[in-house]
């Protein structure tokens, strides 16, 4: 803004990068985080420039703001030109994430579950993102009853790691924001 | 295809629908699109071509069959480079194998060595409850709500702005100039009980000043406010007209009664005041 002293910036800033950190933290919608236009709105034309700075801030905490697209992958669309990738950004979900895996737990799930969670994504991901509902139930049933396999798959369905369209399995939006998909497949193979 | 029945015709279309089979094949089981030799499918159409002189509908339309599934084979044949060439291609077969002889304990660990988490949190807040308890107020018993979905031959029809202005009952400009009246009488009375702001000297006009008030609110322009302790209605200017639209899709049917009875009533009132 023309006029404006360095300290006026700076808290203008401050007061943006905290709006921003309390849309992105606290749940809006059944999904977490927002999407690019929601954050646009609260935070003015310049909101990418206002989440770098927040993830530099939360760098320092060992998280990071990531940016999911909703049709598959996620990131800026490298050569893409801006006026383009700034309609991409606002159709984009953002949100918080934990940057390295270094705690030793972040989740009160059974191990065996986790083990068949492992193995659906591992296995849906070789089968180039998606699979029959009924070849991933054969698959798992080689190691845990089918009763538990059936109520496992509709968990990872209701909490996104997983998706369903016509009793096909894909990689739900969970995944895509939570898990690097190429470390799992690599640290299968190497284990 | 009734025609491919007669047996000598039969003999020269055996290797193109085998290869149209082999097509069908690929595509329903997934099955590597390289199996099939694009260009001997191409050069065998050819052969057809130069011997057959391919003349009728049923010819054609198994030409254009030919092609429409040699089309989707090298489709498929991008997706699979394409595939294989990411970051993320392992064999399955092989990495099937691998899944199968890992522990439980393994795949728990190569699968948190590979989890961000997202960190999110959920917050009641004032506004949050303010919005449940107004939700809450607003909620018929359950027993009242079983009228809410009536069969569709109990629906009764009632005549609507647009039926009134059809029938020439009423004109949208006269109707516009209504609507803008209660609108200016009530941006000059500010924030008013409901009830003071609707009634007036005649019963009929109080009913006509209601309907059109209804109105306002649905559009936006006005915002109904209802203390359910004291269970008065206030009605005020809405200050909100840019997100009016917007904020009227989420909203809620307020049902207010008004009666003669209760007129008269008011009417007393005013008297004794």
């Amino acid at each position: 803004m023309e006029g404006e002293t360095e300290e006026e910036l700076r808290a203008r800033t401050e007061r943006k990068v905290k709006k921003a950190a309390q849309l992105l933290f606290f749940r809006q919608h059944r999904i977490p985080g927002v999407k690019g236009w929601e954050l646009k709105k609260a935070l003015g034309d310049d909101y990418m420039e206002v989440i770098g700075v927040l993830n530099s801030a939360l760098d320092k905490l060992g998280m990071e703001v990531k940016r999911i697209s909703e049709a598959g992958e996620g990131g800026e669309g490298e050569g893409e030109d801006k006026g383009k990738g700034d309609k991409r950004a606002e159709r984009d979900r953002f949100m918080i994430v934990l940057k390295s895996p270094v705690i030793e737990k972040a989740s009160g799930e059974r191990i065996d579950n986790v083990a068949m969670l492992s193995a659906t994504l591992a296995y849906i991901i070789s089968k180039q993102g998606k699979a029959t509902r009924k070849a991933v139930e054969t698959f798992l049933s080689a190691k845990f009853p089918k009763q538990r396999i059936f109520f496992a798959l509709d968990r990872y369905i209701k909490q996104g790691y997983v998706g369903e369209a016509d009793k096909v399995l894909y990689i739900g939006w969970r995944t895509r924001a939570e898990v690097d998909r190429k470390a799992l497949l690599d640290l299968i193979l190497a284990s | 295809m009734g025609n491919y029945k007669n047996p000598g015709k039969q003999m020269k279309f055996d290797e193109l629908f085998r290869l149209l089979n082999f097509c069908k094949t690929i595509q329903t089981e997934g099955t590597d699109p390289f199996d099939l030799d694009v260009k001997k499918f191409l050069e065998t159409l050819k052969r057809y071509h130069k011997t057959k002189k391919w003349k009728s509908l049923d010819d054609l339309l198994l030409d254009a069959e030919a092609i429409a599934e040699l089309a989707k084979i090298i489709e498929l044949q991008g997706k699979w480079i394409k595939d294989r060439s990411s970051s993320f291609y392992i064999d399955p077969v092989l990495l099937e194998l691998k899944l199968k002889m890992l522990e439980p304990q393994q795949l728990a660990t190569a699968f948190f060595n590979s989890w961000h988490p997202i960190i999110a949190m959920d917050r009641i807040t004032p506004q949050r409850l303010k919005e449940g308890l107004a939700y809450w107020n607003a909620l018929l018993p359950l027993g009242a709500r079983n009228d809410e979905f009536p069969f569709p031959s109990a629906i009764e029809s009632t005549f609507g702005i647009e039926d009134l202005i059809e029938l020439n009952i009423l004109s949208k400009t006269e109707f516009d100039y209504s609507i803008k009246a209660v609108l200016n009488d009530l941006e000059a009375r500010g924030r008013i009980e409901y009830h003071d702001f609707i009634y007036g000297d005649a019963f009929e006009t109080s009913i006509k000043k209601a309907y059109l008030t209804s109105y306002l609110v649905n559009e936006g322009k006005a915002e109904l406010d209802i203390n359910p302790l004291e269970e008065e209605v206030f009605i005020s200017p809405s200050n909100t007209n840019v997100n009016a639209k917007a904020d009227h899709t989420q909203g809620r049917s307020i049902p207010v009664s008004l009666s003669y009875e209760d007129w008269l009533r008011w009417k007393g009132k005013q008297k004794r005041n």
